[in-house]
Formats: structure tokens, sequence, C-alpha cells
């Protein structure tokens, strides 16, 4: 899933600056999944932006609403109703869903809620981890399933580097794997360290944001 | 087709004479008559200086300006290059710049993280975006292309090929142990032709690996320098062999720094002896000996252990 | 609900959530306002003190009610094993919200018991309602909706 966490309170309280009527936006997608911006954010972080803004002396009315899903236009235009009784919005969702709500509602001042981390996994109850890079040059059939450009510190592509901890963890930090640890037991029960002993190659970043902004174009699909 | 290329550090090594490194750390300055002083007390004792780059991701003077500065006092530097901070392009343009000014030694490192810079003691830049466009090993594949093969990592051309001897660094002892040798092997096949390792103290457990090493047939391709670290007290022992990841201290060694009544002298004498205990090692060429913040120490110490230019 | 009365001379509103296995086995579950000596309380009943979410109290405390008590079952005696535990964590992110926004975790309370009588929750409601006092009204006061 696409993981956000919600930016610090005295962020989003200085953002509404100045706004009477606010629409507070989750997604329950994504972002409901990973505890950010679904339906219960949305009804917990309501209150505690009023109270905050009342601490500041301004005084705000939040209008809730989660949507199915931010990213597609069809749900995003359920929001056209209220749109005209507020004077901001505020997104739970990723950057993807913030950014269609911000293009459909353009006279309207969009603020970010959540900061968009990673794409990760929910790997046990309240604790997500990354998974992918979106690099756009998967490389997980060389590397046994675990990827080294979302869970290695540095994206190596030849093994681990100088700083894995004895208990085998990252030296960047100390609860976090070092992916190639993991990679190289998994070669080994199979018997396929061999494979990893092949020099990879400089990786093509081009396919990924490093190209310019992706554009997939499927005629067949158009 | 080979380039060929010639600095001191390769000499020795072909001549097979035991070769000396030692390491120089820019300043935090820009002013370089620190590196100067620096570069005075150890002057005419090794075959190269390693002079890094950026190390614990806190900025320093570039390598690459620091190198050139040693170099004009008469000291052949290695100019330590991390794949932190630098895409391809900026690296392929670095080292032919540097080879402009003369360097020809290069160690090829992935670098030490921005979020774990000076261990605390410093701010750094832990905010900082790091690159890692390419890791250290296709780092020295492509300093190889550059040599050997007059070529870019892109392939576009070069018009004459740039004349680099290529280093690598190796943490024998390091997590998953079983694949650090086989790590060593990929760098060689990559295009390294000397080796620096971190930190030796557990001497028997780095000649088995070593062996293992020789074994594949890669002392003969690549000069293994092994790393000596001075050590300084039982405090600073314990700690390496606590939070420093691939250094491995025997208790033995950090109860005989405890027990010494002179720490210094101790330390010193310990490093002798692991210098003789490494040089005893079938497959290691050399040492890379480092006296952090205690530069001073190692005329005696080099002289000591029987590495003086005229001892070698 | 009321103005808001200067600090600490001011009867507290209380909303105590209550867990129904608290309660006495002979006791007859009660719900709604009951006046008290020096504040009000406001009884719910839940069937698990695990059931009640962080935002229930948060909108609790943004209505205007000065204190929101939980009362669950001791630890190791919930009947749902977990449900008083969960509820523990939920009132201590609350708490942290509202330390954010200065409105005081110390609004909040968890009170674990079992055997309880309606009068028994009452005193909890008092004790935390005599902590309020010392926080003052609820500034949220009188802005519910």
């Amino acid at each position: 899933m696409i993981v956000a966490e919600w930016k610090p309170i005295p962020e989003l309280l200085a953002s509404l600056k100045g706004h009477k009527n606010v629409l507070l936006v989750g997604c329950a997608t994504c972002v409901a999944e990973c505890a950010a911006g679904g339906e219960r954010e949305v009804l917990t972080l309501a209150p505690v932006l009023k109270m905050g803004l009342k601490d500041q002396g301004q005084e705000v009315n939040i209008i809730t609403r989660t949507l199915e899903r931010q990213c597609e236009p069809e749900f995003v235009e359920e929001l056209a109703e209220i749109a005209p009784q507020v004077d901001a919005i505020m997104s739970l969702a990723c950057g993807i869903g913030m950014q269609l709500v911000a293009e459909r509602f353009i006279d309207l001042p969009l603020y970010p809620g959540v900061n968009t981390t990673s794409l990760a996994i929910r790997e046990q109850p309240g604790l997500w981890t990354a998974r992918c890079a979106a690099c756009g040059d998967c490389m997980l059939g060389e590397t046994f399933g675990l990827c080294p450009v979302a869970r290695c510190a540095k994206s190596l592509m030849n093994g681990p580097c100088g700083g894995t901890r004895k208990d085998g963890k990252c030296e960047v930090d100390e609860n976090t794997e070092c992916i190639w640890r993991l990679i190289v037991e998994r070669a080994e029960a199979k018997g396929r360290l061999e494979d990893l002993v092949k020099v990879r190659p400089s990786k093509n970043w081009s396919n990924s944001g490093h190209g310019g902004p992706k554009r997939m174009l499927r005629e067949d699909l158009r | 087709m080979k380039t060929p290329v010639q600095t001191k550090l390769q000499q020795a090594i072909a001549a097979g004479r035991f070769a000396l490194t030692l390491e120089i750390g820019p300043p935090q300055s820009p002013n370089p008559e620190p590196l100067r002083k620096k570069a005075e007390i150890i002057k005419g004792l090794a075959d190269g200086y390693n002079v890094t780059d950026n190390q614990t991701a806190v900025v320093r003077m570039s390598s690459i300006a620091a190198s050139k500065i040693i170099l004009e006092m008469g000291l052949e530097p290695v100019m330590q290059m991390v794949c932190r901070d630098r895409n391809r392009i900026a690296m392929q343009s670095d080292l032919l710049g540097a080879s402009a000014l003369g360097l020809k030694n290069v160690l090829a490192l992935s670098g030490d993280h921005q979020k774990a810079s000076a261990a605390g003691k410093l701010k750094g830049h832990p905010g900082a975006k790091n690159v890692y466009d390419i890791d250290s090993i296709q780092l020295i594949a492509t300093i190889k292309g550059l040599r050997d093969e007059a070529k870019q990592e892109g392939g576009d051309a070069i018009a004459e090929p740039a004349p680099f001897f290529i280093g690598a660094a190796w943490t024998p002892l390091g997590t998953p142990r079983n694949f650090r040798v086989l790590r060593l092997a990929k760098k060689i096949a990559a295009g390294a032709d000397f080796i620096q390792t971190q930190a030796v103290y557990d001497v028997p457990a780095f000649a088995a690996q070593v062996a293992k090493a020789r074994d594949m047939g890669l002392t003969d391709k690549a000069a293994i320098l092994a790393g000596i670290i001075v050590p300084r007290s039982a405090g600073m022992l314990s700690y390496m062999d606590r939070q420093v990841p691939g250094v491995e201290v025997p208790a033995e060694l950090i109860a005989r720094m405890k027990q010494a009544k002179d720490a210094k002298a101790e330390g010193i004498k310990v490093t002798v002896e692991l210098i003789q205990a490494v040089r005893a090692i079938p497959g290691v060429k050399g040492v890379h000996l480092q006296a952090i913040e205690a530069e001073e120490l190692l005329p005696e110490i080099v002289k000591a252990a029987g590495l003086s230019p005229q001892d070698r | 609900m009321a103005a808001a009365k200067p600090d600490s001379n001011f009867s507290p509103e209380i909303v105590a959530l209550y867990c129904r296995q608290c309660l006495d086995a002979e006791e007859r579950p009660q719900e709604g306002a009951r006046p008290a000596k020096g504040f009000n309380a406001r009884l719910v009943m839940l069937p698990c003190s695990g059931k009640v979410e962080a935002y229930q109290m948060l909108r609790i405390l943004e209505q205007g009610a000065d204190g929101v008590l939980l009362v669950g079952c001791p630890e190791n005696a919930c009947r749902f094993l977990v449900g008083s535990r969960r509820a523990e964590k939920r009132l201590t992110h609350a708490g942290q919200l509202l330390d954010l926004v200065n409105m005081g975790a110390g609004r909040l309370a968890l009170k674990r018991a079992a055997d309880l009588t309606t009068a028994d929750i009452l005193a909890l409601a008092g004790q935390l309602a005599e902590r309020v006092k010392t926080l003052g009204p609820n500034p949220m006061k009188g802005d519910s909706l």
C-alpha cells in the first residue's frame, strides 16, 4: 500500500490559519490501511484541529468526508456538493489523491494533512515497513524476492556494505534488517549463493521519476 | 586491453615490497594549512595516503582538492570516492578532473550513510538526499571502463584512457560472514587492483578469510592491504568491538590494554605485533595503517614495525 | 451548556464511559445525566471499554465536556481478553493529541475496577472532576454544534 503519516499538528494548525470552514477529506483505501487518512483518522483529527485552533483563538467549522478512493475522479466528484460551503480543503490522502482533489476544486486552497512516505507493508499491527521504491527496473528475480532498492539504506545492488551490524541489522537503524543479509541467507538456504556473485551492472533509473515524470501509455486500452 | 598505470603504490606491490598506506582526513575548513601540517608529519613514510571523501557524511574539503594539495607536497594520494553524494555523471567528471590533476590511485567506497553523521557528535546533514546512483562495485567497473576501454559508463568514448590504480574496501569479518569473501571476489571481478580492509584485531579470523580468498585465487589478482587502527585504550577497543560493524576485537586484547600501565606505549606495541602477524599471512601484501587523531604516533610506529622505506 | 465560569470555581461535566462487565452482578445498569456534589456526570454504558475509539473521547471534549472517564475491567479480567488494554492505548493516544493542542491529557482518565455500583462510578468521576478543576473549564464549552 501507499503509506502516509500525519504531518505534525502544529504544521496542520498553521496551514489552516484564517480559514473558517474546512473540508477534511480522507480516503478509505491505502491511507486507511496505514491508519493515516481513513474515516477513523478523519474523525480523530477533526476535533483535534478544532481544539487546537480554538486554543489559538480561531473558531473553525470542520466538515468531514471520507471517499472510497481519492485517486479516482468518480469518487472525488462526491465532494462537489460540499465544496461551495468551505473555504479550504485538507486532504489525508496520499499525494496522488490530494492532487486530484486540488485539480477538481481549483479555486479552493488544498492543504496536505499527511506526508506520503513509502510503498510499504503492514508487517505487524502498528508497524509498516517499506517494500518497494517504484524504481522502474525490478530486480526481485535476482535477489530472492527481497528488494535492496527500497530496503537497503544505500540501495546497493551487489551485496551488503561494511555496515551490517553483528546481529544482522542495518547500521542506519538498529531495528531494520540489513536486507542484503536476508538476501544472502535466502540464497544460502536454497544452495544458490553463487547466484549473487555475478556483478550487477549499473541500473537504468530512467523508467522511474529519474527519467522525467512517468507517463505510461497503453493504446489497447484507449 | 589494460591501460598501464604507474603509481608508487602500484610499483611497491608489483615489486613485491610490503606496501604501506596511511590516511589523511581533509579539514572542515577552506584553509589547506591543517592538511599540510598533518601531511608534513607523515610525509616520506608510506607508498600512498588515503584522502577521505566526506567521511561520516560530514562536509570537509573535497577529496580531490586535498589529494592535489598533498600531491604537490610529494605525498602520493589515494583519492577516496564514495557513492553517496554524486551520480555517475559527476563521479566520472571528477575522475577525469582528478586524472588531469595527476591523481592516479582511487579507492571506491559506498560511503557512510548521511543519517549516521559523525556518530552523533556533529550535526552533519541527516536531511540530505543521498544519491547511490551506482554502488561501489559499479563504481569500480566504471573506473575500469575509463581506464581500460577509454569508455564512459554510458558507452561514449573518452579521448584517451584515464590511468587509475583502482582500490576497494573489504570488511572480511562483517556479517553475513559467508558472503564477505564473495563480495571481495565481486570487487576484484569488477576491476579492483588493491584492497584495503576494515581494521583487523582478530588475526586468526582474518587469516581464515584471507585463506578463503587465496583458495579462490583472489590474492593473485589484487593486493590485500590489512587495515590496522592503532589502539589507544581498552575503552576504544571495546567500543569498536561493540559498535563498529565488521570489527572483532578479542577479549584478551582488550584486557591487555586495560592492564597496561602506559596505554599509549602498549597501543604502539600491539600495533607492531598486529602488523607483524598480518604480514605473515600468505596473500597479505601490505597494511593500511591509521592512527585516528594521533598522526604524530605514526613515524615511531612505522619505524618500530620495520616499515620504514629503507626496511621494506 | 452553561457558559464557562472562572477557573476551579465551576462544576465540571464529566462523561463516564463504563464497561458493563465492570458492574456488580446485582447492579442495574444506568445511563444518562447524574448530577453529583460539585460536578455533573453523564453515564454511558459500553459492551467493553475496548469498544471506545480515540476520536470518540476527543469529540466529547470538543463538544464541551470537561473530562472523560473510561472505566474498564482489570487488565487480566477483560471478558474480551484485550479490550481494556486496547482502551488504555487509545486513551494514551488521545491524551497525546490533547497535549499537542493545549487541552491537557489530564482531562482523560482510565480506571480499572470490578463489581462496581453506580455510586462507585460516580465516585471515580468525582476524582476526575477534582483533577479537571485544576485545568479549568474546557475552552470549547459553549461551542458545541
